[in-house]
Parts: C-alpha cells; sequence; structure tokens
C-alpha cells in the first residue's frame, strides 16, 4: 500500500507529457465504422480537454492504416522522454488465427508482435495498452512487458463477437463516478473496473451470454486476471497510472508553502490505511471511533490546503 | 437377482398366464403374489413377458431393455411398442413414449392402447387433445377402462364435476375394479366439501394398499389450490403403500408450497434417493438448496426471501409494497389473514419456474400457493418486460381470496379479480391488451362464463391462457363497474360456499350465465370492438410506419405514426408507434411533443425504461423535475434493478424538491447496488440523513464514503461539520 501511494504521489506530481495514440479499426460494416470512429472522436476530444502535457494522436476512417499507425508510433518514439507515459487505445475488430492476433485496419493489419516492437521504441516508461478490440485477449502475451499495463477486452481469441467493451471505456473517462477514490484522476485501474462493471451489465440486462471478458496484466510477465488486486499482484500499476485528469488539484502538490501540510496529511492517510486493514479484527465502534479522529485530523488540514 | 425356490420351480411351469395376471394380482392389494408373478415372468423366454416381469419388480433399466429386444425381434407388434411406451411414460419421459405410441399407430391404426397413450401424453402437459384421443381410444375399443377413466379425470380437471362421476360411472360399469373411477367419484365429493368415505371405503375393499387412488384426489385437490388437503392424501397414499415414491415427491414439492421446506426437503430426498427422478423432484430439491442461499427479511405480517445479490436492494421496495398491498386488501375484501404472507423473489427465473411446475394456467411471473407467493425479480426478466408492483398485488388479491374462499373458488374469478386489482392499484399497472386479446375478441373465442376455468386448465389454441386472464379481468372489471366491487365480494363469499359459477351469477346478477354472457359481450364490443375491428388496418400501417422510420422521413412518421397510434393507442410494446413518432419529434429538435407523446405512452402502461428514462430526461431539461421524479419513480417499480443511474438521478431530483424520505431510498438504493462510485453515493445517502436530522445515521454513511476515498473534499467537510454540529451545507456540498 505505501508503494502505491507514493506510486499514485509520483504520478500525481508528474510534470512530464503523456502521448496518447487512439486507433479505430477497419468497421467492415458501415454501423461498426459509424461506431468505431465515434468512439474514439469522443476520446480524442475527452484527452484533449485533459489538463496538463498530453500529446494527442488519432487514427480513424480511411487513415487507419498500418502506415499511418507505424508513422505515428515512430513520431511518439523520436518525442518521448524516459519520465513520459505512452497510452495506446484500440477501437475496432481483432481476429486470432490460432496463433497471432491481429488489429484490423485498413489495408494490412497489424500484428500484436509488431504493435509491441512500436511501442518498445518509444522510452517513455510507463506504457499502457487499450486493446478493445474482439479476440483481443489473444494480444496479451506479445504485449505484456515490465512497466506496461495491458487491458483487453476478451479474455482470449476465441471470443471473437464484437465488444461493447470500448462504449464503456470510453463512459469512464466521462463519467466523474469512475473516479471511485475522488482525488480528481482517473487512473487505468478504475476506468478498467468501471468498463467491466458496466459491460457486465450490459449483458446481464439483455440476457445475452456474456462474449467478452475484460482482462488486465501490468506485471509484465504475468497471467492476465480479471480482477486485479493485491492477492493476485495485478493492478499496482493500472492503479497509479492516470488515464485523465478531472481538475488541477495536483497543482497543489507543487505548492512549496504547503509541504509540510502534505507530508503529515499522506502521514493521516497511511494511517488511516493501516487502520481499514485492522478492521476486521477490532470491534466496530472502536474502528469508527479511530478512523473519526484521523478523518477528522485530515479534513482540517485539507481545509488549510485549499485556502 | 435371486429368486424363492418356489418361484423357479412355478417357473418352470409357467404357463401362457401373461402380465395381466399379474397386474390384477398387484390391482387388488396382493401385492407378496405380485412380486411372485412379475419373478415368474422374467424367468420366461419371451423378451417382451420379460420386460414385463422386470417392470412389474421396479427393474425399469433391465425392463427397458427387454421391450428394446422384443421390440427388435417383433418389429411389426403394435403392442410391445405401446407396453414400452407406457413404461417411458411412467419414468418421466413423455417425448419418447410419444414416440412409440405413434409408431404403433403407425402399425395399426386405431390402436386403443396407443391412443390412450397418446391421450395420457397430452394429459400430462395439460394439452386440449387428451379428450379427444381418450375417446378416439374408447371409440376403438369400448372395453378400455383406463380410457373411460381418464376421461373422468380429465372432466374433473376441466371443473365439470357431473360429467367427471358420468365417465367414472360409465366406468365402473365396465369394470367394477375400476379403482381409478372410485377416486374420481371421492373427488368429486371431496371438492364439493361431502365426505367421499362411500367411495374411498369401496377403493380399501378392493386394494387397501392401493396409493394412486389418493394420489390421484391429491392432484385434483392441487388443481383446485387446496393445497393443504392434498398434503393429507398424499400422506395417505403413502400410508397406503409406503414405496409409492410419487406420492413422496408430490407431498414434498406441496409442503413446499405451503412454506414447509424441511420436511418437503425430506420427501423429495427419499423419493429422489429412491429413484424417482422426474424433472420436478430434481429441480425442487435444488430449489431447496437455494433457498438456504437466499436472505430472509421478517416482520410480523411478512417474509421475504430475497437472493443476496439483490436482497438489500428489493427489500426497499418489495417491502413496502407488500405491506401496502396487504392493508389495503384488508380493507378492501374485509379479510384479516391469519398468519404472515411469505413472499419468494427469484432472480432466475427458471428456480421460480420450479415453483410452477405441473400447474395448468398459472401466471408466467408469479404464483400464490395461499400464504405463500413466489414471483420472477425484475431482475429475471428483460428489462421492461413486467411490472413487478403489479405482479405482487395480483398474487396478493390471491392470498386473500384463497383465505376468504377457504380455496373454494373458481380459477376464472380469483385470475379475474386478481387481473382487475392490477389496475385498480394504478391505471398505468396491468398487462396492456395484447394482439392476441385483440384477435380473440375480433374472431369471437372468448368462452362462456361458466365454461372460463377450461381456458385456463386446458387451453385449446395458442395464446388463450393469457386471453383468459384477460377475459376474467374484464368480466371483474365490468361487474365491478355495473354493480359495485361489494357485488365481486358477495360472489367471493358465494363461492366459499361451493355454489357454481352458474349458481353465483344468478344469485348475484340476477340472470342467467348465457344473459350475463351477452351483456358482458356487448360491453367489451364496445369498449374493445373498434380496435378490434380495425386490428388488420393497424398491422398493416404499423409495418409501413416503420419503413418510413427507417427511411427518415419524420413528418410524415409524425402524422401516419400518430394515426397507427390511435388505432390501438395501448399497444406499448416492440415496434410501437410512440417510439417512432418521439424519434421524429426529436429528430426536428421538438422536445415538448416528443414529451407529450411519451407521457402518453407511459399512461397508457409503456415500459420501456429506455422510453421512460428518456421521457424523464426530457422532463428535465423542460424545466419539469416534478414529472422527471415521477417518471422515474414509475421505473422503480418496473425495472429497480441494475440501473445505478435511475436511484442516483432520482436521489437527487427528490433531495432537491425535498422528499428526504424518497432521497433516503434512493441513495439507500444506490449504496445497496455496490456502485462504481460507492463514495459518492454514501455521501449523498449522509446528506439526505442530515436533512432529516438524522445525524448518527449520516455520520456512519459519510465515513464509508471516506473510508473508500479518504480525500474526497465534500465528505470531508461533512465529516467536519458533523462533529462541529454545523451541517448547513456549503456551496461546494450543494454543488455535489
Amino acid at each position: 500500500m505505501k508503494i502505491f501511494l507514493a506510486m499514485a504521489l509520483f504520478a500525481l506530481c508528474l510534470p512530464a507529457t503523456v502521448h496518447y495514440l487512439t486507433v479505430s479499426g477497419l468497421g467492415g460494416e458501415p454501423d461498426y465504422e459509424l461506431r468505431f470512429t465515434a468512439l474514439a472522436a469522443d476520446l480524442d476530444k475527452l484527452l484533449k480537454a485533459s489538463p496538463g502535457e498530453v500529446a494527442v494522436h488519432t487514427l480513424s476512417g480511411k487513415q487507419a492504416t498500418k502506415a499511418q499507425l507505424t508513422s505515428i508510433m515512430a513520431l511518439i518514439a523520436g518525442a518521448a522522454k524516459n519520465d513520459d507515459s505512452l497510452v495506446v487505445l484500440l477501437i475496432g475488430h481483432g481476429s486470432f488465427d490460432g496463433h497471432d492476433y491481429k488489429f484490423n485496419l485498413v489495408g494490412p493489419d497489424i500484428s500484436a508482435v509488431e504493435l509491441a516492437a512500436l511501442c518498445d521504441r518509444v522510452s517513455a516508461s510507463r506504457q499502457l495498452v487499450v486493446n478493445m478490440t474482439s479476440s483481443s485477449g489473444a494480444a496479451i502475451p506479445a504485449l505484456q512487458k515490465k512497466g506496461r499495463a495491458v487491458i483487453t477486452a476478451t479474455k482470449s481469441g476465441t471470443e471473437k463477437n464484437a465488444t461493447v467493451f470500448a462504449r464503456y471505456w470510453v463512459d469512464a473517462l466521462r463519467d466523474p463516478a469512475a473516479d471511485t477514490d475522488k482525488n480528481d484522476v482517473i487512473s487505468a485501474l478504475e476506468a478498467f473496473h468501471f468498463a467491466v462493471k458496466k459491460t457486465t451489465g450490459f449483458y446481464e440486462t439483455q440476457k445475452r451470454i456474456a462474449t467478452e471478458h475484460a482482462m488486465l496484466e501490468d506485471v509484465g510477465d504475468g497471467d492476465a486476471v480479471r480482477d486485479p488486486s493485491p492477492q493476485n499482484g495485478q493492478g499496482l500499476l493500472a492503479g497509479a497510472f492516470p488515464v485523465l485528469r478531472l481538475g488541477a488539484s495536483h497543482q497543489a502538490v507543487l505548492d512549496p508553502a504547503k509541504q509540510k501540510l502534505l507530508a503529515r496529511k499522506e502521514q493521516i492517510e497511511q494511517g488511516i490505511d493501516k487502520l481499514k486493514y485492522e478492521k476486521a479484527a477490532m470491534p466496530l465502534e472502536e474502528y469508527r471511533k479511530q478512523l473519526t479522529t484521523l478523518l477528522l485530523e485530515l479534513a482540517r488540514i485539507q481545509e488549510e490546503l485549499d485556502k | 437377482m435371486r429368486l424363492p425356490i418356489a418361484a423357479l420351480v412355478m417357473a418352470a411351469s409357467l404357463s401362457a398366464a401373461g402380465h395381466e395376471d399379474c397386474h390384477r394380482l398387484l390391482n387388488s392389494g396382493k401385492r407378496a403374489e405380485a412380486r411372485t408373478c412379475y419373478q415368474q415372468l422374467t424367468l420366461t423366454r419371451d423378451p417382451y413377458l420379460r420386460a414385463e416381469g422386470l417392470w412389474g419388480l421396479v427393474l425399469y433399466k433391465d425392463a427397458n431393455d427387454q421391450f428394446r429386444l422384443a421390440v427388435d425381434q417383433a418389429p411389426k407388434n403394435p403392442d410391445y411398442r405401446v407396453r414400452w411406451g407406457r413404461l417411458f411414460l411412467e419414468r418421466f419421459n413423455p417425448d419418447d413414449a410419444g414416440k412409440l405410441f405413434t409408431e404403433a399407430l403407425a402399425i395399426k391404426e386405431n390402436h386403443p392402447g396407443a391412443l390412450l397413450g397418446l391421450a395420457l401424453v397430452a394429459s400430462d402437459g395439460f394439452d386440449a387433445k387428451a379428450v379427444e384421443l381418450a375417446e378416439k381410444a374408447l371409440a376403438a375399443d369400448p372395453k378400455l377402462v383406463e380410457a373411460q377413466e381418464l376421461l373422468a379425470s380429465l372432466a374433473l380437471e376441466d371443473a365439470n364435476p357431473a360429467k367427471a362421476a358420468e365417465q367414472a360411472h360409465k366406468a365402473l360399469k365396465i369394470s367394477p375394479q375400476a379403482l381409478d373411477a372410485l377416486a374420481i367419484l371421492a373427488s368429486v365429493e371431496i371438492l364439493a366439501d361431502r365426505p367421499g368415505d362411500q367411495w374411498l371405503a369401496r377403493i380399501a375393499s378392493l386394494n387397501p394398499s392401493y396409493a394412486r387412488g389418493h394420489a390421484l384426489i391429491a392432484h385434483h385437490l392441487v388443481i383446485n389450490r387446496r393445497y393443504k388437503e392434498a398434503v393429507d392424501f398424499y400422506r395417505r397414499a403413502i400410508a397406503a403403500d409406503p414405496n409409492f415414491w410419487e406420492a413422496r415427491s408430490k407431498l414434498g414439492i406441496n409442503l413446499l408450497r405451503l412454506g414447509q421446506d424441511q420436511e418437503a426437503s425430506q420427501q423429495l430426498q427419499m423419493a429422489f434417493e429412491n429413484g424417482y427422478a422426474d424433472l420436478p423432484t430434481k429441480n425442487t430439491l435444488r430449489l431447496i438448496d437455494k433457498f438456504k442461499e437466499m436472505v430472509t427479511f421478517k416482520t410480523e405480517n411478512t417474509v421475504v426471501k430475497f437472493d443476496p445479490k439483490e436482497a438489500q436492494l428489493l427489500r426497499l421496495y418489495f417491502e413496502e409494497e407488500l405491506k401496502k398491498a396487504i392493508a389495503t386488501y384488508e380493507k378492501k375484501y374485509k379479510v384479516k389473514l391469519a398468519g404472515p404472507v411469505q413472499l419468494e423473489v427469484y432472480s432466475n427465473h427458471d428456480d421460480f419456474a420450479v415453483r410452477t411446475l405441473g400447474l395448468p394456467g398459472v401466471g408466467i411471473l408469479g404464483v400464490a400457493f395461499g400464504d405463500v407467493v413466489a414471483m420472477d425479480s425484475p431482475s429475471g426478466r428483460r428489462p421492461g418486460a413486467f411490472h413487478w408492483a403489479s405482479t405482487l398485488w395480483h398474487e396478493l388479491s390471491h392470498v386473500f381470496v384463497l383465505s376468504a374462499t377457504r380455496h373454494r373458488v373458481p380459477r376464472w374469478f380469483t385470475e379475474g379479480l386478481a387481473v382487475h386489482e392490477e389496475t385498480a392499484a394504478s391505471p398505468d399497472w396491468g398487462d396492456r391488451l395484447t394482439p392476441d386479446m385483440i384477435l380473440a375478441v375480433r374472431d369471437k373465442k372468448l368462452l362462456p362464463v361458466a365454461d372460463l376455468d377450461r381456458g385456463f386448465i386446458r387451453p385449446s389454441y395458442p395464446g388463450q391462457v393469457p386471453v383468459s386472464y384477460f377475459q376474467a379481468g374484464r368480466i371483474c372489471d365490468y361487474i365491478a363497474g355495473r354493480w359495485g366491487f361489494d357485488k365481486l365480494l358477495g360472489m367471493m363469499h358465494s363461492f366459499a360456499q361451493r355454489a357454481t359459477t352458474a349458481e353465483v351469477i344468478e344469485q348475484h346478477l340476477g340472470m342467467k350465465p348465457d344473459q350475463f354472457d351477452k351483456q358482458f359481450f356487448a360491453w367489451l364490443e364496445n369498449d374493445v370492438g373498434k380496435i378490434a375491428g380495425a386490428f388488420d388496418e393497424w398491422r398493416k400501417r404499423a409495418r409501413a410506419l416503420a419503413e418510413l422510420a427507417k427511411a427518415g422521413k419524420h413528418d410524415e412518421v409524425i402524422q401516419e405514426g400518430t394515426q397507427v397510434r390511435d388505432l390501438f393507442p395501448e399497444y406499448v410494446e416492440a415496434a410501437n408507434a410512440y417510439e417512432f413518432i418521439v424519434e421524429a419529434h426529436l429528430a426536428k429538435g421538438d422536445k415538448p411533443k416528443a414529451v407529450q407523446v411519451l407521457e402518453h405512452y407511459s399512461k397508457v402502461g409503456g415500459r420501456s425504461p429506455e422510453m421512460l428514462k428518456k421521457l424523464a430526461t426530457l422532463q428535465q431539461q423542460l424545466g419539469k423535475p416534478t414529472d422527471a421524479a415521477a417518471t422515474l419513480n414509475r421505473l422503480n417499480y418496473i425495472y429497480p434493478v441494475n440501473d445505478e443511474d435511475l436511484h442516483r438521478r432520482l436521489g437527487d431530483l427528490w433531495f432537491s424538491q425535498g422528499n428526504i424520505h424518497g432521497a433516503i431510498r434512493e441513495y439507500q438504493a444506490l449504496v445497496a447496488m455496490n456502485p462504481q462510485d460507492k463514495a459518492t453515493a454514501h455521501y449523498n445517502l449522509a446528506r439526505a440523513f442530515v436533512a432529516a436530522k438524522q445525524n448518527d445515521k449520516a455520520k456512519i454513511h459519510v465515513l464509508e464514503a471516506l473510508e473508500t476515498a479518504k480525500g474526497y473534499r465534500p465528505a470531508l467537510q461533512l465529516l467536519l461539520q458533523l462533529h462541529d454540529g454545523n451541517t448547513q451545507e456549503t456551496p461546494q456540498q450543494k454543488r455535489k
């Protein structure tokens, strides 16, 4: 948990650039074409409106070719520093022939291995690939790497039906409810949880058998999971990976006059986290009493910070 | 298998004595002799006789093998196929049984046994063909007593005791030992609240261990919803023959209907372990296992069971509605229930369906067994597929009617009254007029009131069961409208005194049933005749309207759609005119007109959550927050599950309108859904508790909010305010 807090704070403090590349692939049918392009346009708008240093690239329609994708990735590779972040968002259809995953583009498709190679050339130390296509689960082995979180809409290459995950991923970035810890940042993990819940709800409500099961892998060499948690070791990087900032609260972190208060705040927050872990082993009333004490102090510090 | 020496000796000298002799011994209660007889059959060289013998010894699998061999050896023998089919029928496989009976008929046209077999298959499924097939079987063999007995039983199922008795007496003329005919005669008496001792004594004298007779009586009691008495007769069946596993299974199923879970489980388990593993037994045992997982909430007059994953959410709505319905009906029906009502709410429709297995004509959404009600959860169906509150009030009406009449009420009346209550509770509740109902009116397919039960028990065309619900409901609407609701109560009490429908109509409405039918049909014609008359035109123009909408011809859609809608205003199902008109108005940017159409849709009972949420959004956009809240609240009674947005929006609307009690419920619903944004859900609930001056509860929820998101500023502020005793909201909190 300590590591997580430190990483979260680190993420909040970063003045570095986030490089986004969104690609809506070949629709094949007018309905899909429209849907994919609209989702990419929504993402483009949301990401460009995000506060902080961002570089947003979007490919859709006829532009969504392998050559264009390669060219933009080369551009990002040229611009990105080690402290930067890379976010690749793929919308559309994918295919899996039992051996290779391919993202369907206008003209030649791109395989997961080729895509991984393009990402590897970007020196941004923290990377996120969100592959929201059908069969995307098959891309995990090729894409996974230390420092890179990989999210896919399906658990394997055999889930070949068109997915709805992308719709809810975009919803996550425009719904403040996705920011569950209320820190004004939607992390990759929060967006993942949001989209998974909505996708599950979609199939339940429609009384349809779920044909997609989103997965996350951010250790680099582990098995992708559906429910990242401290127990399975997945989700740490994604939890500290800001996909979208909602406000300018992180600016307070940069104010030297407030460093002492911030330090105390962090101390209390750690105390709260510790207390939460001890909750099961203590009477509820005692827990609430101690939690109240800590939270009241936190509230007062926050008041000071907000002044 | 080891056989007694005596049997072996007898087997050596086995004559042509066939399985009929063994059956005769069994039917006269000589079980030991019958067993020996069956054992002898197993030693013959004839695979058919061996099959009969093995069957008699309840060695079903071996019997099946021998039947197969017999049929292989004599493929042109229809009798073997018929008997094999009967084995399949006994062993819960009506499909294969039906195939064998059909094959037998292909070999020998009008084979009486095959026709009887098919009649039995049809009878199992309450198929209207059962009577016709049994009559054909009897025509093919006038001495076929079993067919005559079946006709008696079918007549009794069809609520025609006089005919049933007549048919049973005919069976007794064919064979004075016709045990099932005696059981039917006993059933006729018992259903009329007269002792059936005379007939029961005759059964006992012929065969004291004839358990099937008691089970048959129990079956007819179940059909008439008299579950407690049915349980007594199943017990008598078991007392007569403790190895009659079918009775144990059915005893278990009916005990469950009375809420006696533990003994139900024991009886079903015993039946199952002894090879009686038909679908109802297996599924009911599975259901009992699920009961253990269900969450139960008890109050002084209610016991409500939910699936744990939605218990906290649904409790907020169901418990309140259940209590409201009980209080309303107590006054309306002037009846006080003896004990609490048990309500089971199933999130999986298949689980609910287990509760209705083997019951004809019951609702597909809910069922009442007396004080026990089972129903689908809104999550068990597609969003908007049904109105759960309407179903709840429907079933509760049964609880009161069954209680007031001690379950002595014809099906049409209790169903009709329950349907009447749906729209009495709220005009937009209840099932809407469907094309099937319109066609039944137009094509004069409605039944005379005196025969209306037949439409529930043994439908003669697809869709007749819902049509019968509709007709029964409209009859009660008609009576309540013309003579007043108390007239219906009077009729209910007369039914309790065992009066027939004809007698009740005559006594309370002062006319013969056929006169009543004429007047009712005239009233109904006046009510829906115009829609029925224009039905074909509506259907044709509705299809064309969809094409216009697809082509994006908005003005034409509005003009034509309005006319199509007015031809059949109650049609709110798929591809209804309202949807097309609304989309056309919205495409033209005319939100007020879209709202008008949507409000009309909602008023006539439209249930699509998507449409209703659209209406609420537009109402909010047009500055009608009170209407928006009412629309969203209506949705709570249709589909309160899987929709965080509904509860969040309604909570916010009610909070801002000062309906704090309502806001608390909605925010509690949101919290119960384990929402994505737990912090905000708890924070909003805390705010509502503060507004209700329940600061202790507010503090718990603000802590919950901060436990999830410790940096959540508005919650931190509220915590400080609660601590400092100053709970005036800051502008930032108001914004949230």
